[in-house]
């Protein structure tokens, strides 16, 4: 498993953002009916229609609530097939920046397990690194019109590594397996929805829900399959270190610490990868990981690499870079029962008095975006621009405090209202070189507005655990407040009963917007709930949004056959059945 | 002597008991919940939560919890990784402790060899050039940093002369780089060690004597003066056993290793209970069976304390 505070600090590539189905610019509504809710869509493979999109523009477009089912088409691909172009033969190298615990799709959440797990495994449908839906082990899909059902056809002949067949039984093993709160699985809450998985026959599975779930498709239904005939005997212990999927590439060797070795699988259902081999070696120290792609050690680094070394390779014509943008925020999640922070008006005015730009170029080296709401600008099919904004202006700030009567009246600097200071403190992760900066240079721009923010450290797992019981002020680190799997909901973060929901923040406007954002089935009406919901996240500012990082996926040259274009930085890795090495 | 052995040995046995109690303890009482490191950002229930809580019995005080890993690992049995799926925690040291062990051994040799005759020659050559050039680069060793150390050798070795692997095990040439950096340090405060002993012994009375009586200067050092100035050193090299770990874990990091060092600091960052526990017991067993044994190498090169 991840070092948890590398789960806190990242950004776009963590477990949530291989799902993330995200409109494609060219895409138009379709992004939205793919979420698989639109009555009677029935989901199939237009190859014809999907290789010449429409230029359509990011924001919504007027469609009829219901889109005729043509719409849909283009934003599921069909597996592509190898290309012909390639050379078979040779081994990838992959760097990433701690072991690989377990090869289990349930452990999968950390980019470095997962970008291995992704070779071993395929699910129903998978989210491409454009974010597109694909199909992969499903040749096609309907959704019943009430939302209740999905119908799932499933690809005839195809083979797990050990030669068995895999049909409709290892779909309800999987589901089952993570339904049962015995087997303790960790993405059981991605599945609560479903009632009962059925199989008809050999080759369909239907999936009974107890209410409609609109993030299903994107969340629960692109899970790696797991086969029924081993994974049913040995379990999650047992197949953490042997796992058996239909993917492209099969496990050769496993050594957690060290290194993790897959090979080509000669009857992999979209012919065998070139690649005869594919190696994530597991390399601590960011700096040794760049120099291990310049000596040509390594053929990519899954993992970032210092913020100096990234922009080095983007210049380089040697490298193939991609730049994406994370979906997690940067932000000070911050207590909104503490005395001074419950002050709505405190939080804007800390909003004011940030420069947050200039945070971004000093600290970052511009590698970044400013934070508007909740959801990323990534997330073109949910982002909602126009909320209440934040510009760099600390005489608003001051004015704003002023009117609040947070006034300094002693003279030491710093405000007090009815006798308390304007006063907390925010405890950064213990260690954390990129974001302490980041905190003090924050500090001194609350201070000059007569803010007191106090600086102290400890580890991720006490901050997580004090945030929640609400025994700790504010803190800072990166975390997904929606936008998981491309699905805007974000109750496990900002509902008031959220288990994630580290600033405590209670309205009771947001738990019904985010209530019904879940059940409602017609995606422009979704589209309305989510706009609302960051139109109320900016106004109530819950914690302090700084930026989305940006996120590099760095490749040598000699690596051919890489997708074009990228949205989703780790998914890229999903890809390697189709590259191949040219020297 | 083996009164002596026995004794030490009980002794040695209840310092173990000990610091597996006070680890565990302080594991346990200290703020932060491995469950938390297991989800990690997956969106999760309180139902989930409570799930993975009971499976691993995390939901059973602490005392308790201790007394089922006591009971288990008297009998042998290091319990599962949390975090390492499954997999025996015995496992996971069987795979990480000899790399440490290794790089280790190879690392002090290494720093042995050179730093002993280095000791001794700017000992015996006080206040030459080559003693000034030996101290100005021990202190050096001491003071610059492995961490930088280590990329400096991997920038010069595996980039600029491609003579090297920058990481990882495997071949002899992967050890080159990790044991120079180890030894480095070791070599550094070794050689400052034996020059100073070396000088000390040089000063007394039974080696005016032994030149007195017309014995040759080699003689001298290497039968009188060195096997007495290598007392501390063996002092030093029982003690230097606990720092196994300490010292490892940068040029882990640094090279790639899987080894202990890493998984140590890996573990506890996560909260990986049993795998910390079971690398404390290991450690403390190390250093109590070292400071065992340097006793008795001692107790055989210096007779005075044989006798008592």
């Amino acid at each position: 498993m991840p070092r948890f505070d590398e789960l806190l600090a990242q950004t776009g590539k963590q477990g949530m953002t291989r799902r993330i189905l995200l409109r494609r610019v060219t895409a138009g509504v379709a992004g939205l009916a793919a979420f698989g809710l639109l009555a009677a869509c029935r989901a199939e493979q237009a190859p014809e229609e999907a290789a010449q999109p429409t230029p359509t523009p990011a924001a919504p477009s007027p469609t009829p609530t219901r889109p005729p089912a043509v719409v849909v088409t283009p934003q599921i691909v069909t597996p592509t097939p190898v290309q012909a172009e390639g050379k078979y033969g040779g081994e990838m190298i992959v760097t990433g920046h701690h072991e690989i615990a377990s090869l289990h799709p349930d452990d999968a959440g950390p980019a470095v397990h997962w970008v291995m797990v992704t070779q071993i495994h395929n699910g129903m449908v998978e989210v491409d690194e454009n974010y597109q839906l694909e199909l992969v082990l499903a040749e096609s899909y309907d959704v019943a019109a009430d939302g209740l059902s999905y119908t799932f056809k499933l690809r005839d002949g195809v083979k797990f590594h050990d030669g068995e067949l895999f049909n409709a039984e290892d779909v309800k093993h999987t589901f089952e397996w993570y339904m049962n709160p015995d087997n303790a699985a960790v993405n059981a809450a991605l599945f609560r929805n479903i009632d009962r998985v059925e199989t008809p026959d050999e080759l369909t599975v239907v999936i009974r829900m107890k209410q409609p779930d609109a993030p299903f498709v994107v969340r629960a239904a692109t899970t790696f399959i797991l086969p029924e005939h081993h994974h049913g005997k040995v379990g999650k212990e047992g197949y953490a270190s042997n796992p058996i999927g239909t993917g492209p590439f099969k496990l050769k060797e496993w050594r957690a610490a060290e290194y993790t070795t897959v090979e080509a699988f000669d009857e992999h259902f979209r012919g065998r990868p070139y690649l005869d081999r594919f190696t994530e070696k597991i390399v601590p120290e960011a700096s040794v990981r760049a120099i291990m792609l310049e000596t040509g050690e390594a053929d990519s680094a899954v993992w970032q690499l210092l913020a100096e070394d990234n922009l080095r390779f983007a210049e380089d014509p040697n490298y193939t870079v991609f730049r994406t943008s994370s979906l997690a925020v940067n932000h000070f999640p911050i207590n909104n029962e503490h005395p001074v922070l419950g002050d709505k008006a405190v939080r804007q005015a800390m909003m004011h008095a940030i420069d947050r730009q200039k945070v971004i170029d000093d600290i970052f080296r511009g590698t970044a975006v400013i934070a508007t709401a909740n959801l990323s600008p990534a997330l073109e099919a949910w982002y909602e621009p126009n909320v209440k904004q934040y510009p760099y202006d600390p005489e608003l700030a001051k004015q704003i405090l002023e009117q609040a009567g947070w006034v300094d009246s002693d003279g030491d600097g710093i405000r007090e209202k009815d006798g308390v200071k304007l006063s907390f403190t925010c405890t950064t992760i213990t260690g954390d070189q990129a974001r302490r900066p980041e905190a003090e240079v924050v500090q001194q721009y609350l201070k000059a507005v007569g803010i007191d923010m106090q600086l102290a450290e400890a580890p991720t797992a006490t901050i997580t655990e004090k945030l929640r019981a609400g025994e700790m002020d504010a803190s800072l680190f990166n975390w997904t407040y929606g936008g998981a799997g491309g699905d805007p909901d974000a109750s496990a973060t900002l509902r008031s009963t959220a288990v994630n929901n580290f600033s405590h923040y209670k309205n009771p406007r947001m738990d019904e917007l985010l209530d019904n954002g879940i059940k409602e089935v017609d995606p422009q009406k979704r589209k309305e709930i989510y706009s609302e919901v960051q139109k109320l996240v900016a106004e109530d500012v819950p914690f302090l949004y700084m930026m989305f990082w940006d996120w590099f996926n760095i490749f040598t040259k000699r690596i051919k056959g890489l997708p074009e274009t990228a949205l989703a930085g780790t998914q890229l890795y999903r890809k390697a059945y189709q590259w191949w090495i040219e020297e | 002597m083996l009164h002596y052995i026995v004794r030490r040995l009980l002794q040695g046995i209840v310092v173990i008991f000990l610091v597996t109690l006070a680890t565990f303890s302080l594991m346990h009482l200290a703020p932060g919940d491995p469950v938390q490191v297991l989800v990690g950002e997956a969106e999760v229930s309180q139902e989930v939560l409570d799930a993975i809580t009971r499976k691993w019995g995390l939901d059973r005080p602490w005392y308790e919890q201790y007394l089922v890993w006591l009971w288990n690992m008297v009998r042998g049995d290091f319990g599962q990784s949390m975090v390492r799926t499954g997999v025996p925690v015995s496992q996971m040291l069987w795979e990480a402790a000899p790399v440490t062990l290794r790089l280790n051994l190879y690392a002090f040799a290494v720093a042995l060899l050179v730093a002993v005759p280095v000791g001794v020659v700017a000992a015996v050559r006080r206040y030459s050039l080559f003693d000034y050039g030996s101290m100005v680069g021990a202190t050096l060793g001491v003071a610059l940093p492995n961490f930088w150390i280590g990329l400096m050798l991997i920038i010069l070795f595996a980039l600029t002369l491609r003579w090297l692997p920058s990481g990882g095990s495997g071949s002899w040439q992967h050890y080159i780089l990790p044991v120079a950096v180890l030894a480095t340090e070791q070599m550094a405060v070794l050689a400052r060690l034996t020059r100073g002993s070396t000088i000390e012994v040089m000063n007394q009375d039974f080696v005016t004597t032994a030149r007195a009586k017309g014995l040759p200067e080699g003689t001298v050092i290497f039968r009188h003066v060195v096997r007495n100035a290598l007392l501390p050193v063996i002092t030093i090299i029982g003690y230097r056993l606990s720092f196994i770990l300490s010292g490892t874990i940068v040029v882990e990091t640094v090279f790639a290793w899987p080894g202990l060092g890493r998984l140590f600091v890996l573990s506890i960052d996560r909260l990986d209970y049993q795998v910390v526990q079971a690398i404390a017991f290991l450690l403390t067993v190390l250093v109590v069976i070292g400071n065992l044994l340097t006793d008795l190498v001692y107790a055989y090169v210096d007779p005075r304390i044989r006798i008592r």
